[in-house]
C-alpha cells in the first residue's frame, strides 16, 4: 500500500504540472488572440473554444493536485473544536462521502465522453472540434482523483496522516 | 411532499455536510446527485455530467484564472514592498502617515489583483514589521492590514465580482464599475478612522526633524510605475469596449508576469511555478465549486425550492429595507464559516429573485453582498485575513488582531448603511459609463 501512496502523490503532483500548464497556455492563447483580432483585425476562430477547453481541463486534471495539497476550501470549524476521535469520525464520514460523489460524477462524465465519441459530437463552432476530446478530461480527472481519494482513506484509516492534517 | 418541506430537508443536510469539514465543492456536488435521486429518480442523473461540465464552459470564467494570476505574479514578487515604500516616501509627513500608506498601498494592490488573502499578505509582510518597528500600536498595524487586504475584493478587478456576474447573469463589466467609488470611499473610511485614532492617541511616526529628499522620493516612482500603468491600462481595455473582461485579464496576467520577471529578475524555474502553482490552486479550488455550484443550482431550481423561496418571501410583505437587513445578517452569519466564494456562488441564484421582486438594482446590491463578505474575512471564526496577518506577526495574540480589526468592521457596516442611504455612489458610475438599465 505504501507503494501505492507514494505513487498516488507522484500521480497527482503530475497533474498539478500539467494542470498549471494548462493555465500557463491558456494565458498564451488569450494574447494571441487579442493580438490577432485587435492588432491584425482578423477573425479568431479556435481561440475562444481552446481557452475555455483547456480551463476546463485544468479544472478536472488539478483537482488531485489541489486535494493533494490540502487546496479545497472545507468549513473547519467543526473538526477544530471536536476532539481527536470525533474528528477522525468527521475525516472518515468526509472522505467517504466525497469519494461517492467523486465515483458517482467519474461514471456519468465517462458516459458522457462515451456518448460524444460513439455520436461523433463536435462543437457548434466555427472550429467545428470533436467533442471527445475536451470531454475525455472529465472522466480521466476524475478517476485520478478517485484514486487519491482512496490513498487518503488508507492514509486516514492507518494512521499515518491526522484527520483533516490537524495534529492532535 | 411539498416544495416547503423539500427546502428545510435541502437546507439541514446542507448545512449538515459544510459542517463536516467536506470540500465545498464535493459536499455540493453529493447534495446535488442525492436529492436529485431521492426527488426525481435515476432518470434525473443523465444530465448531471453534461450540467457540471455546462457550468464550467464558459469564456467569462477564463477571466478568473487569468485575474489570480496577475495577482499571484504580483504577490510573488516583492512589489508590495515597492509600493508601500513609495507611498509612504511621499506621505510620511501626515501624522499616521505609514498606516495610510499601508491602506493606499492596499487599494492599489487590490486593483491590481481580485483576491483579498493575497492583497493582505503582500502588503502585510512588509507594512506590519514596518510599523511596528516605527511603534505603532499592535492593534493599529495588524488591524489595518487586515483590513485593508479586504479591499481586493471590491476594488476591481475582482474574483468576487466575476462569480456573482456569472451566478446572477449581471455584467461584470458594470459590477466592476460599480466597486470604484465604494472602494474608495471605505478605503477613505478606514484611513479616516486610522487618522482619529492616531490623533486619539497622540502619536507621531516620524521625528520632527525627519525627512525623505525629493530624490528619495522620485527614486521609487520607477519601480511602481510598470504596474500602474497595467491598472490603468487594464481599466482602459475594459472600459474602453477594446476588449472583454477575459481578453484583458489575458493580457494584464501575460504583463504582471513579464514586469515581475523584468523587474525582479524572477526567472528561475522556482520563481515561475511558485506564480503557476498559486494560480492553478486558487483557480481550481474556485472553478470546481463553481461546477458543483452550477449542478446544486440546477437540483434546487428542478425541485422549484428557489421560485418557492421567492415566493414565500414575497408573499410575506415584509418591508424591503427589513428584508435587507435580514439577508445582510444572514450572509453576514454565513460569512462567519464559509469562504466568499462559495456563499456567492450557492446564495446569489437564491437570493436574486428576492431582490428583484422587492424592487433593488442587482448590481448595488453585489456591492452590498460583497461588502458583507469582507466582513467575514476579518471576522472570526473563519476570517482568512486575520490568520494571515497572525502567521505574518506570530507575537502579536489572536485577540489584539481581532480587537483591531473591529473599528474597520464598524467602518464596513457604516459603508453598508450609506450604500442603503444612497444607492447611487454604487451605481452612478456604471449608469454614467455604460449607460442606465432600468430594473424591475
Amino acid at each position: 500500500m505504501d507503494f501505492f501512496v507514494r505513487g498516488m502523490r507522484r500521480v497527482s503532483q503530475l497533474c498539478g504540472i500539467v494542470a498549471a500548464a494548462l493555465i500557463g497556455l491558456g494565458v498564451l492563447v488569450v494574447c494571441e488572440m487579442v493580438f490577432v483580432r485587435y492588432a491584425l483585425n482578423q477573425n479568431t476562430i479556435w481561440q475562444t473554444d481552446f481557452v475555455t477547453w483547456s480551463l476546463v481541463a485544468a479544472t478536472f486534471v488539478g483537482s488531485p493536485y489541489v486535494l493533494l495539497t490540502r487546496g479545497h476550501v472545507n468549513v473547519d470549524v467543526l473538526p477544530h473544536y471536536l476532539g481527536p476521535r470525533g474528528r477522525w469520525w468527521l475525516a472518515l464520514a468526509s472522505i467517504v462521502m466525497s469519494l461517492a460523489f467523486c465515483l458517482v460524477l467519474a461514471a456519468l462524465t465517462a458516459r458522457f465522453w462515451l456518448e460524444a465519441w460513439d455520436s461523433r459530437w463536435v462543437s457548434d463552432t466555427m472550429w467545428r472540434a470533436r467533442l471527445w476530446i475536451p470531454y475525455s478530461s472529465m472522466p480521466i480527472g476524475l478517476a485520478i482523483l478517485c484514486l487519491q481519494y482512496f490513498a487518503d482513506l488508507y492514509c486516514l484509516v492507518s494512521g499515518r496522516e491526522p484527520p483533516f492534517g490537524i495534529e492532535p | 411532499m411539498s416544495p416547503a418541506t423539500q427546502g428545510a430537508i435541502v437546507l439541514t443536510a446542507t448545512l449538515i455536510v459544510l459542517l463536516c469539514g467536506a470540500p465545498v465543492a464535493f459536499g455540493l456536488g453529493a447534495l446535488a446527485i442525492v436529492f436529485l435521486l431521492i426527488f426525481q429518480g435515476f432518470g434525473s442523473l443523465q444530465v448531471v455530467a453534461e450540467t457540471f461540465y455546462a457550468g464550467l464552459n464558459d469564456f467569462t470564467l477564463v477571466s478568473i484564472p487569468m485575474f489570480v494570476m496577475m495577482g499571484a505574479a504580483i504577490g510573488s514578487s516583492p512589489a508590495g514592498r515597492d509600493l508601500y515604500e513609495a507611498l509612504d516616501r511621499w506621505l510620511y509627513r501626515l501624522p499616521g502617515g505609514l498606516v495610510i500608506s499601508n491602506l493606499g498601498a492596499c487599494a492599489l494592490f487590490a486593483a491590481l489583483t481580485g483576491s483579498s488573502p493575497a492583497c493582505c499578505a503582500a502588503i502585510g509582510k512588509m507594512g506590519i514589521p514596518e510599523m511596528r518597528r516605527r511603534g505603532y500600536p499592535d492593534e493599529i498595524a495588524t488591524g489595518s492590514i487586515c483590513a485593508g487586504g479586504t479591499l481586493g475584493i471590491l476594488i476591481p478587478p475582482s474574483i468576487t465580482f466575476i462569480l456573482y456576474g456569472i451566478a446572477t447573469e449581471t455584467s461584470i463589466g458594470r459590477l466592476f464599475l460599480a466597486g470604484v467609488v465604494p472602494g474608495l470611499m471605505l478605503t477613505g473610511l478606514f484611513m479616516l478612522w486610522t487618522l482619529f485614532d492616531i490623533w486619539r492617541r497622540g502619536f507621531r511616526a516620524h521625528a520632527p526633524e525627519f525627512r525623505y529628499s525629493w530624490k528619495e522620493k522620485f527614486q521609487s516612482v520607477p519601480k511602481v510605475a510598470p504596474f500602474l500603468a497595467i491598472i490603468v491600462g487594464v481599466m482602459y481595455v475594459l472600459y474602453g469596449g477594446v476588449a472583454t473582461p477575459s481578453e484583458a485579464a489575458g493580457v494584464g496576467a501575460a504583463l504582471c508576469v513579464v514586469l515581475a520577471v523584468l523587474i525582479y529578475r524572477m526567472w528561475q524555474p522556482r520563481d515561475w511555478w511558485q506564480i503557476l502553482r498559486d494560480t492553478t490552486r486558487e483557480s481550481v479550488m474556485i472553478l470546481t465549486i463553481i461546477g458543483a455550484a452550477v449542478l446544486f443550482g440546477y437540483m434546487l431550481t428542478s425541485l422549484y425550492l428557489t421560485q418557492t423561496l421567492a415566493q414565500a418571501i414575497a408573499d410575506m410583505h415584509v418591508n424591503r429595507w427589513v428584508l435587507m437587513a435580514l439577508i445582510n445578517l444572514f450572509l453576514l452569519v454565513c460569512g462567519f464559516f464559509i469562504p466568499p466564494a462559495a456563499i456567492i456562488l450557492m446564495t446569489s441564484p437564491i437570493l436574486l429573485p428576492i431582490i428583484r421582486a422587492a424592487g433593488f438594482d442587482p448590481v448595488w446590491f453585489g456591492v452590498v453582498m460583497t461588502i458583507n463578505m469582507e466582513i467575514g474575512l476579518i471576522h472570526p471564526p473563519v476570517g482568512l485575513n486575520i490568520y494571515i496577518v497572525k502567521a505574518i506577526a506570530p507575537d502579536v495574540p489572536l485577540m489584539k488582531v481581532i480587537w483591531g480589526t473591529i473599528p474597520y468592521v464598524l467602518c464596513m457596516f457604516l459603508a453598508i448603511v450609506i450604500l442603503c442611504v444612497l444607492p447611487t455612489i454604487a451605481t452612478w458610475l456604471p449608469d454614467h459609463l455604460m449607460g442606465a438599465v432600468r430594473t424591475k
